[in-house]
């Protein structure tokens, strides 16, 4: 009985930690935004991945794409790399420790299409205020 | 009896599938029917009245709402009645713009009159009023690899200056990830009728000031370029120039200074 009360008191404690090790995390992605239009439908990017951890561990960055990650750094504390793709929707990347189903820290690359089907978005009028 | 069960199974089926095909096309759809913005910069669009001020612009809403048939768009109300690969065609209703400069005139005690002649005494003037018109027209929509092509025809409904106008407005956009470049040109012919209230003057406003003036048709030309550059999702940068050449006739009227109208606007741009 005292064996259950120790650890129904820990078990907060513990996910606090667990909580406290995905803060620590921290990633940047560069660039976020690719702008797409009915010319130019994708967009081809370079994007740099750069990951900081507090602690040395085994850590993976995974995106949407794949279920495998797309590397994976063991002993190190911070790593970095480059990520060519063709991008047509928002994706993520994310990272994780041993755990792979926890993120630790997680970055949205948005797609922002600006051209639209609808012709009548892009009719000028002639107000003095038609300036964008 | 069977044949007509299996019949009316291919038939519920065949609905079936085309209402499941039409949600999913629903589904694609993601583009909001409403467009909000604001932008908020300095800008000013010069006026060509004599004795008026320039028109400030600090804040630019973009309010728009665009259904499968009715849309209105800063003011401009409009019903779809054609919309294929080729053009979407709209009957639109608006308010004519030609009124924005007169609601920047100023009174002053003057001693020369607009031509040029001194007065015996200071008397005071003020550039005759005018009111907006609300006009009635088609507009037509078309685009491709070569650009975008916009021409319309609007006629006054108000019974306020009961003439028409023809538009025509030509752009071609580039874009270069988050930068977007656009120069457009175009032509705008006014009838007579239009000019004449808003740019002449009639015997009774003549004064020892101004003569009286009478205005034909006659045809402006506009040239405009647009450059944004998008920060993020939601934020970008504005910066807008545009120069309008006011037909001769309308220039040529006693209560018009400078036939060119020029205009810009530089501003931080966010949409909702």
């Amino acid at each position: 009985m005292r064996l259950l009360v120790t650890l129904a008191l820990l078990l907060p404690a513990l996910a606090l930690a667990e909580d406290q090790a995905g803060d620590d995390m921290r990633l940047i992605v560069k660039p976020v935004l690719c702008i797409t239009d009915n010319r130019n439908p994708s967009c081809d990017m370079s994007f740099l991945v750069v990951w900081q951890s507090g602690d040395t561990g085994y850590h993976c960055l995974f995106t949407d794409f794949t279920e495998a990650p797309i590397r994976c750094w063991s002993e190190e504390r911070a790593g970095r790399l480059s990520d060519d793709r063709i991008v047509r929707e928002s994706f993520s990347y994310w990272m994780t420790g041993s755990d792979s189903s926890s993120r630790l820290a997680e970055v949205t690359v948005e797609v922002l299409r600006m051209d639209s089907d609808d012709r009548r978005r892009r009719r000028r009028t002639r107000h003095v205020w038609d300036i964008n | 009896m069977l044949r007509r069960l299996t019949q009316l199974a291919l038939l519920l089926l065949a609905l079936d599938a085309t209402l499941c095909l039409a949600e999913e096309e629903t589904e694609e759809v993601t583009e909001s029917r409403w467009r909000l913005g604001a932008a908020l910069g300095y800008g000013v669009r010069s006026n060509p009245l004599v004795q008026s001020d320039d028109i400030p612009i600090i804040v630019d809403l973009d309010i728009a709402w665009f259904g499968d048939r009715w849309f209105f768009d800063n003011g401009d109300l409009g019903l779809t009645v054609a919309d294929n690969d080729a053009m979407t065609a709209s009957l639109v209703a608006r308010v004519n713009s030609d009124r924005v400069f007169f609601g920047n005139t100023d009174t002053r005690f003057v001693d020369f009159d607009l031509a040029g002649m001194p007065l015996a005494e200071a008397v005071e003037f003020k550039v005759p009023d005018r009111d907006y018109a609300v006009e009635l027209g088609v507009e037509m929509l078309t685009d491709g690899p070569w650009g975008t092509l916009q021409l319309s025809a609007f006629h006054d409904i108000s019974g306020t200056h009961e003439g028409f106008e023809l538009y025509a407005n030509y752009s071609y956009g580039w874009r270069d990830r988050r930068l977007y470049i656009e120069p457009s040109i175009g032509a705008s012919y006014k009838s007579a009728d239009l000019n004449n209230y808003y740019w002449g003057v009639t015997d009774d406003e003549a004064t020892v000031v101004v003569a009286p003036y009478e205005a034909e048709a006659g045809l402006n030309w506009h040239a405009r370029l647009m450059v944004g550059y998008q920060l993020s999702r939601h934020w970008g940068l504005s910066l807008v120039a545009e120069y309008e050449r006011i037909n001769d006739e309308a220039a040529a009227s006693p209560i018009v200074k400078e036939r060119d109208v020029l205009g810009y606007f530089a501003g931080v741009a966010y949409r909702f």
